[in-house]
C-alpha cells in the first residue's frame, strides 16, 4: 500500500487534473474495440470497425449514453494471442476504456480474458464462435454450433435424404469444435460420419482428403475451414476434382461466395445475418451505412452486423443501470433487447443470446438465396455457471 | 616470467589488480540497473508496466539466442519452441492440478526438465561431426512448426490453437511481476556474461569462427553445442513459463516459428554476439511494437522488415553495436582494457611411447567418389622422430590422403592406425585424441579472436577450461612456445588473427597444433606463400621439433629444395598411387621422379591457389 | 488405388515445381533463398495483373517467370550480392526481403483472397478413377521444366560456366568467367522459377499474400536432402511426396503435412548426403 501511495505522490499535476474531470458530465465513455487489423482477421476488420463507428455515430446524434457521448478507441490484435494482450493492455490499461465490443479470434479472445478479469470491464464477443467460452464480465451475440449446424443438417436430411456425411475442416479451435457438435447431430438424428479429416491451417492441397472423400461415397459433405485461403483452397479442389455432392459449409460468408464466382455455386449456408434480410430495421441499416461510407463501405456481414448491435446493447443496458459501472451494466447486459437489423436480440441465455438463422445458398452470380429462416433458435446451454 | 614482464608492462597487472577493476564496474552498473528495476514500477504507467513484464520475459530467451547464435553461430528459430513449451507446461499444471506452492515447483521444474530432454534430442539431430549449418538452422525451423502441430492436435488438454487459459497463477501485483521478471532478466544476463566471458565461452565463438579447426583442436564440437542448446531450451523454458505465469494464457503463438524470427529479429537489431545487445533488441521492439503497431498496423512489420535487412546487410553488429562502436572511439577510458597475458610453461605431457615409435601405420588406403579413384592401395609407415615429405605432382592425391589420416570416416578402404589405434570410422576430434594435429593448406585460425585466445583455445582440450574464470596465463608447451617467440606472435598477444600477416597466420596456427602436444603431425604446404626468411626460420623450428622433441611430421610439400633440406624420408605419390618411398638420396637420383615431374613439369603449378581445396573454403 | 497413385504423382510435381527455383540458387550459390515464398507469391499476383491486362492464360506462367526473375536480379544486385562471405546472414536479408515484399503486396493488393478464373477445368479418367485435369497437367509441367533446366545446364554456354562455378569458382574466374554474372542469372532464374510456380499453382490454391509460405517447408526440406541435384530433387519429391500422400490418406491430413519435414529430417541424420549420390 505504501507504494501506492508513494506512486501517487510522483504522479504529475496533469493526472489530478485528468482524474478531477473524470466525474464530469460530458467526458466521452470509452469503447475498446480490439480487433485484427492484421493477420487473419484483416479482411474482415474494416467492416467491422465501420459497423461499429456507424453505431457509435447514431448513439451520439442521439444524445449519447447517460448524457455522454461514445468514444471509439480501435487497437490492433495481430489475430492472435500476443497481439490480443498487447491490445487489452493498450484498452483496458493505457486508454482506460469502459467497455470492450469485439469481433476476435478464439485465441486473441481467450488470451484477452485474463487481462479482462483484472481490468474489470465488460466485454461483448461478437464473433461466431465453437462455444462454451465463459467469463463472468462476458457476454456473446453472435452464433454458436447449436445454432448454425442443425438449420443445414434439416435441410439435408429432409431434401437430399442425406444418411452419411463426409466432415472436413482445418486443423484449429473453431474447425474441429464446429465438426465435433456437427458429428453429434448427424449422429442424433439418425445419420452416419463415414469420413472426417483436417488439414493445417497453412494446408494447400486436399487431393488425399479428397480421394478418401470419394472412396467413401458419402451423401453429402460439411465443411468447417478457417476463413479465407484454406476454404477457397477446398472448394476450387473440391470443383476442380467434379464433386458435386450436397456441400455445406460452415465458414463461408457473403463476402468471399461473392469472390469465388462460379465456383461457389450450390454451397449451403447458414448465418444469423445476410444482407437481403426482409426488414426496415436492414433496410434502414444498409442504407445508413451506404450513406456514411459510401464507396468505402465493406459489406456488412455475420461479424461487422453483430459488432454494431453489441454497441446498442452496451448503450441500453447503460441507460438501464443509470451508470458506467461494471457490475451493473453486466447485469443490465444479461436483461436489455435491443432492435437491429437480425432482429430482436437479447444475451439472456447464460450470456449467449437465441437468434433467428437464415439456410441459404450460393447463386450462379455469388449472391445469397434464403430459403428458409428459423425463429429464435436456443444457443443450448452454453455457460451454465453463469 | 620477469623478462617477459619487461617486454609487455601490462603483463605486469596481477590477477587481483585486474579482478578488482573490471568487477567493480561490472557490479556498479549491475547495482545500478537492478535498482531502476526495482524503483521504476512507481514512476510507470499501469500500461508500460505490462509491456515491459512481457518484455523482460521475451528479453530472456532473446538473450539464449544470442548465445546460441551470436556466441556459437548457430542460426536458429527454434528457441520459441521451448520457451512455448515451458508456458504450456506450466499452464497445463496449473489447468489441471490446480495452483499452489508445489504445483508451481512440480511446473518450473517440469518445464525445465522437458525443455532440456527436447534440446538435447534436437541438439543431437542438429550436430554431428560434420554437420552443415544450414542443416541446423532448418531443424530449429522444422521444431516450432512440429511443436505447433503437437498442441493443434492436443484438443482440450493444450486448448488446440486457442491455447490453455483460465487457470490460477501466482496471485502477485503487476508491479510484483514487473520487479520479479526484471530481476530475473538481469540475473540471466548476468550469469550469461560470466559464462560467455570464461574460458569455456571462449570455445564458443571458436565454434563460430571456424567449426573444423575446432574439431582439429580435438575439441569434441557437437558435445559442446548439444549441452548448449540443453541449457539454452532449459533457460527458454523458464522464460516461457514466467510468462505464462503472468499473462494467463499459453497461446500456440508463443511456440510458434513466427517468434522463432521475431526473436532472431530482435537479436540482429539489438546486436548479436553482445548480450546487452540482445536485451536492448527486445525491449526496445515490444516497446516500439506495443505503442507503434496500434497505430500503424499496417506499416509496422514493413518498417521492422526494411530495418531488419538494413542492419543484416550494412551493420552486422547491429543497433547496440554501432552504439558501443562510438563510445569506443569518444570515450574509451569506459572500457577496461583486457586482461594482460601472461606466457607460461605447462607441465609436458607424458609421453608413453618410445622416442622412435611407430605413431602411423598405413594399409591399402584407398579412397574414391564414385567411380572417380583419387587413390588406391597406399602403404605407409612412420616413427617419432622422423620427418616424412609427401610430394608429387597436382591431383596425386597427397592432400586426399592427408585427410584420409586425419578423418577415419574418409578413406574408401584400407586400415589406418595412429599410435596403434584402428581410426575406421572416427571423427577428427577423437583421432586428436590419439596424439595427431594437423595444419591446413590455407592457415585456418579464428579470425575474430585474439592470438592468446586462438592459443588458448589449443589448450582448451588439455586444461581444463573454467565456466565462471578467465584466466589471463597462457600456459604452453615447449614447442608452441617456441614457435610462438621465434615468430615474434609473443609480441602481439592482444591482436587479433585476422589483422595478422599470412606468415604469422600459418605460424599461429602451426602453434596452437604444436600446442595439442601431438606425437604425429600433418603439415599441408606449410611454406605456400611464405617469404625465404620465413621458410627459413620455419626449417629451423622443424628440424628441432623432429630432433629434440621426437616428434613425427607429415608434410606436403612442393619446394623440392626445402623438401632436400628437412625431410628425413621422401613419399612420392603420383595418380593416387605410392609410387617411391626412400631416403632423400634414393628419392632425388630416382629416374621415375624426374619423369613424373618432366612430364608434368608444365602443368603442375607451383604455388597454387589456397582456395581452390574444399578444405579452404569450409 | 488409381486415386492413390495420381495423388502421388501429382503431389510429386506440385512439390518438385515449387521447389525447383529454391534448387537451383542452392545449388549454384550454396545460399538459401528465405524469400522463396514471397516470389511464389509474386508469382500468384503476377498471373492475376496478366490475367487484367488480358493475357491469355497460358502466357501468366511466362509473364511470372520475367516478374520474378527481373524482381530476383534486383535482389541479387542490392542485396544478396554482398552476403556471399555471410551465408546465414544471407538467410536472415532474404527472410527480412521476403517480410517486405509480403508487406508490398499487402498495400497493393489488398489483404483479402483473389480469384483468378482456372485455365483448365474438369475431370478425366485416368487409372480407372476420375481425376482433376489440371492436376494432371502439372505432372507434364514438372517434367518439361526440369528437361529445359537440364537442357540450359547442358546445351548452352550460361549452363557450361553455371557447372565451372559450381565445381570450382576461382578456377572458373580464372578461366575468364564471370562468376558475378552467374550468380546474379541464377538467382534471377531460381526466383523466376519460384513466382512461375506461383502462377502454375494458383488455380488451386487461393491468391492471397500469404500464399507462398504453406511450400517454403516442404521446399526447404526437399531442397536440402537434395543436395543441390535436380534428379535427386525429383526423387526426392516422389519419395516424400508419396509418402505425405500415403500418410495423408490412410492415417490423417495433419500427421500428412508433418511427413515431409520430419522425414527429411531423419534422412538427413541419418544419411548426412540425402538423396544426392543415390
Amino acid at each position: 500500500m505504501k507504494q501506492r501511495q508513494t506512486g501517487i505522490l510522483l504522479t504529475s499535476v496533469a493526472s489530478f487534473a485528468m482524474l478531477a474531470s473524470a466525474a464530469a458530465a460530458d467526458t466521452p465513455i470509452r469503447i475498446g474495440v480490439p480487433v485484427g487489423l492484421s493477420g487473419a482477421n484483416s479482411v474482415v476488420a474494416p467492416s467491422v470497425v465501420q459497423s461499429t463507428e456507424l453505431a457509435i455515430e447514431q448513439i451520439n446524434a442521439a444524445g449519447g449514453v447517460l448524457g455522454r457521448p461514445l468514444e471509439l478507441v480501435v487497437a490492433d490484435d495481430g489475430s492472435g494471442a500476443a497481439g490480443a494482450q498487447r491490445a487489452f493492455d493498450t484498452l483496458i490499461f493505457q486508454r482506460q476504456v469502459d467497455a470492450l465490443i469485439s469481433m476476435q479470434t478464439s485465441a486473441a479472445r481467450n488470451a484477452g480474458l485474463p487481462i479482462l478479469s483484472r481490468g474489470n470491464v465488460p466485454y461483448i464477443y461478437t464473433s461466431f464462435y465453437e462455444g462454451r467460452s465463459c467469463h463472468p464480465n462476458m457476454f456473446v451475440n453472435a452464433w454458436v454450433p447449436e445454432q448454425q449446424v442443425p438449420p443445414l443438417v434439416d435441410h439435408f436430411n429432409a431434401t437430399y435424404d442425406a444418411q452419411s456425411y463426409f466432415l472436413i475442416g482445418s486443423d484449429y479451435s473453431f474447425g474441429r469444435g464446429m465438426l465435433e457438435f456437427t458429428r453429434a447431430y448427424i449422429e442424433e438424428q439418425g445419420g452416419t460420419v463415414v469420413g472426417e479429416d483436417y488439414l493445417p491451417m497453412d494446408g494447400t492441397d486436399w487431393a488425399p482428403i479428397i480421394s478418401n472423400l470419394r472412396g467413401s461415397e458419402a451423401d453429402a459433405i460439411i465443411t468447417s475451414t478457417a476463413g479465407g485461403a484454406p476454404n477457397v483452397t477446398l472448394t476450387r479442389q473440391l470443383r476442380d476434382a467434379g464433386i458435386d455432392l450436397p456441400y455445406g459449409n460452415l465458414a463461408v460468408d457473403e463476402g468471399t461466395a461473392a469472390s469465388m464466382g462460379s465456383v461457389a455455386e450450390g454451397i449451403y449456408i447458414s448465418a444469423s445475418y445476410v444482407t437481403g434480410i426482409d426488414s426496415d430495421t436492414n433496410r434502414e441499416f444498409l442504407a445508413a451505412m451506404e450513406a456514411h461510407f459510401g464507396d468505402e463501405l465493406r459489406t456488412p456481414n455475420d461479424l461487422s452486423v453483430p459488432q454494431f448491435e453489441a454497441v446498442l446493447a452496451y448503450a441500453a443496458a447503460a441507460e438501464q443501470a443509470g451508470t458506467t459501472d461494471t457490475a451493473a451494466v453486466i447485469d443490465a447486459l444479461a436483461e436489455v433487447t435491443v432492435e437491429g437489423p437480425r432482429g430482436s436480440i437479447s444475451m439472456s441465455h447464460q450470456r449467449h443470446a437465441p437468434l433467428t438463422m437464415y439456410l441459404g445458398q450460393v447463386t450462379a452470380d455469388g449472391g445469397v438465396e434464403v430459403i428458409t429462416a428459423f425463429d429464435a433458435v436456443d444457443p443450448g446451454d452454453q455457460c451454465p455457471d453463469l | 616470467m620477469s623478462e617477459l614482464a619487461k617486454e609487455h608492462p601490462r603483463a605486469a597487472v596481477g590477477d587481483t589488480g585486474l579482478w578488482s577493476s573490471r568487477v567493480a564496474r561490472r557490479v556498479a552498473v549491475l547495482v545500478v540497473f537492478g535498482t531502476l528495476v526495482l524503483v521504476a514500477p512507481w514512476f510507470l504507467d499501469a500500461y508500460t508496466v505490462n509491456i515491459l513484464v512481457r518484455a523482460f520475459f521475451i528479453a530472456i530467451v532473446a538473450v539464449t539466442v544470442d548465445i546460441l547464435w551470436g556466441y556459437s553461430g548457430y542460426l536458429t528459430f527454434g528457441q520459441a519452441a521451448f520457451f512455448g513449451l515451458g508456458a504450456y507446461t506450466l499452464a497445463i499444471t496449473f489447468s489441471q492440478l490446480g495452483f499452489g506452492p508445489g504445483q508451481a515447483l512440480l511446473a518450473l521444474g517440469a518445464a525445465m526438465v522437458l525443455a532440456a530432454l527436447l534440446g538435447a534430442l534436437v541438439g543431437w539431430l542438429s550436430f554431428y561431426p560434420g554437420a552443415s549449418p544450414f542443416y541446423a538452422t532448418i531443424i530449429s525451423l522444422v521444431l516450432p512448426i512440429v511443436l505447433v502441430q503437437l498442441i493443434y492436435s492436443g484438443g482440450n488438454f493444450t486448448g488446440a490453437s486457442s491455447g490453455v487459459v483460465g487457470y490460477f497463477s501466482f496471485p502477485l501485483m503487476t508491479e510484483t511481476w514487473f520487479r520479479v521478471a526484471g530481476i530475473s532478466m538481469l540475473a540471466v544476463a548476468v550469469l550469461a556474461h560470466i559464462a560467455v566471458s570464461s574460458d569455456a565461452g571462449r570455445l564458443l565463438r571458436a565454434l563460430r569462427d571456424n567449426e573444423m579447426r575446432c574439431a582439429y583442436l580435438g575439441i569434441n564440437t557437437a558435445a559442446i553445442r548439444i549441452t548448449l542448446l540443453t541449457i539454452c531450451a532449459a533457460i527458454a523454458a523458464l522464460a516461457g513459463a514466467g510468462y505464462a505465469a503472468f499473462g494467463g494464457i499459453a497461446a500456440p503463438e508463443n511456440a510458434g516459428f513466427v517468434f522463432g524470427t521475431q526473436l532472431v529479429v530482435m537479436v540482429a537489431l539489438g546486436g548479436r554476439g553482445m548480450l546487452t545487445g540482445a536485451i536492448v533488441g527486445a525491449l526496445s521492439i515490444e516497446l516500439a511494437s506495443a505503442y507503434l503497431s496500434g497505430i500503424l498496423p499496417y506499416a509496422w512489420e514493413l518498417l521492422v522488415g526494411i530495418a531488419f535487412v538494413t542492419v543484416i546487410v550494412l551493420m552486422p553488429s547491429g543497433l547496440f553495436g554501432l552504439l558501443r562502436a562510438m563510445a569506443q572511439r569518444w570515450t574509451p577510458w569506459l572500457f577496461a582494457p583486457a586482461p594482460a597475458v601472461r606466457l607460461g610453461d605447462s607441465a609436458p605431457k607424458a609421453r608413453e611411447s618410445a622416442v622412435d615409435a611407430v605413431v602411423l601405420e598405413a594399409q591399402g588406403v584407398a579412397r574414391s567418389f564414385g567411380a572417380l579413384t583419387v587413390l588406391s592401395d597406399v602403404n605407409l609407415t612412420a616413427r617419432r622422430g622422423e620427418l616424412v615429405s609427401l610430394v608429387g605432382p597436382n591431383g596425386a592425391g597427397k592432400t586426399t590422403l592427408m585427410k584420409c589420416l586425419a578423418d577415419g570416416r574418409e578413406a574408401s578402404a584400407g586400415d589406418i592406425r595412429i599410435a596403434g589405434t584402428p581410426i575406421k570410422g572416427m571423427v577428427p576430434h577423437r583421432i586428436v585424441g590419439l596424439g595427431l594435429g594437423r595444419k591446413f593448406q590455407a592457415a585456418s585460425v579464428f579470425e575474430t579472436m585474439s592470438v592468446a585466445d586462438c592459443l588458448r583455445i589449443a589448450r582448451s582440450g588439455r586444461d581444463k577450461p573454467s565456466v565462471l574464470r578467465s584466466c589471463a596465463a597462457l600456459n604452453l608447451p615447449a614447442a608452441a612456445r617456441s614457435v610462438v617467440e621465434a615468430s615474434g606472435l609473443d609480441t602481439r598477444f592482444d591482436e587479433d588473427a585476422r589483422n595478422l600477416s599470412h606468415g604469422l597466420k600459418q605460424a599461429l596456427e602451426l602453434a596452437m597444433v604444436l600446442a595439442l602436444e601431438p606425437d604425429l603431425v600433418l603439415l599441408d604446404e606449410p611454406t605456400a606463400g611464405l617469404t625465404r626468411s620465413e621458410r627459413n626460420v620455419f626449417a629451423t623450428i622443424l628440424t628441432r621439433l623432429v630432433e629434440q622433441d621426437r616428434l613425427c611430421v607429415l608434410i606436403v610439400e612442393h619446394d623440392l629444395d626445402f623438401v632436400r633440406q628437412i625431410s628425413s624420408r621422401i613419399v612420392v605419390l603420383h595418380q593416387g598411387k605410392l609410387v617411391l618411398d626412400g631416403t632423400v638420396e634414393e628419392v632425388v637420383n630416382s629416374p621415375l621422379v624426374a619423369e613424373i615431374y618432366s612430364g608434368h613439369q608444365v602443368t603442375d603449378d607451383p604455388a597454387p591457389t589456397p582456395t581452390n581445396t574444399p578444405e579452404a573454403r569450409a | 488405388m488409381g486415386n492413390l497413385i495420381l495423388d502421388i504423382l501429382t503431389t510429386a510435381a506440385i512439390l518438385f515445381i515449387t521447389s525447383a527455383g529454391l534448387l537451383i540458387i542452392f545449388g549454384v550459390m550454396k545460399i538459401i533463398n528465405f524469400a522463396h515464398a514471397a516470389f511464389i507469391t509474386v508469382g500468384g499476383f503476377a498471373a492475376l495483373v496478366a490475367h487484367q491486362i488480358g493475357l491469355p492464360p497460358l502466357l501468366a506462367p511466362i509473364f511470372a517467370l520475367i516478374v520474378g526473375g527481373v524482381l530476383g536480379a534486383i535482389a541479387e544486385a542490392v542485396i544478396v550480392r554482398r552476403l556471399y562471405e555471410r551465408p546465414l546472414d544471407a538467410i536472415l536479408a532474404t527472410w527480412g526481403l521476403g517480410l517486405i515484399m509480403t508487406q508490398l503486396i499487402t498495400a497493393s493488393f489488398g489483404r483479402g483472397v483473389q480469384f483468378l478464373p482456372p485455365p483448365i477445368s474438369g475431370t478425366v479418367s485416368v487409372l480407372g478413377a476420375e481425376y482433376s485435369l489440371y492436376r494432371i497437367v502439372l505432372v507434364g509441367v514438372a517434367i518439361l521444366i526440369a528437361l529445359a533446366f537440364t537442357a540450359l545446364m547442358t546445351r548452352t554456354r550460361l549452363g557450361l560456366s553455371t557447372r565451372a562455378v559450381i565445381m570450382n569458382e576461382s578456377l572458373a574466374q580464372g578461366l575468364g568467367i564471370n562468376s558475378a554474372r552467374v550468380r546474379l542469372i541464377t538467382f534471377g532464374v531460381g526466383c523466376g522459377l519460384a513466382a512461375a510456380a506461383g502462377a502454375l499453382i494458383t488455380p488451386l490454391t487461393s491468391l492471397d499474400p500469404a500464399m507462398g509460405l504453406p511450400f517454403l517447408i516442404g521446399a526447404f526440406m526437399l531442397v536440402m536432402v537434395s543436395g543441390g541435384s535436380l534428379p535427386a530433387l525429383a526423387l526426392a519429391c516422389l519419395v516424400l511426396g508419396g509418402l505425405q500422400a500415403i500418410v495423408s490418406t490412410y492415417v490423417g491430413s495433419v500427421l500428412g503435412g508433418l511427413t515431409i519435414a520430419v522425414c527429411a529430417a531423419v534422412a538427413l541424420r541419418i544419411r548426412p548426403e540425402g538423396f544426392a549420390r543415390v
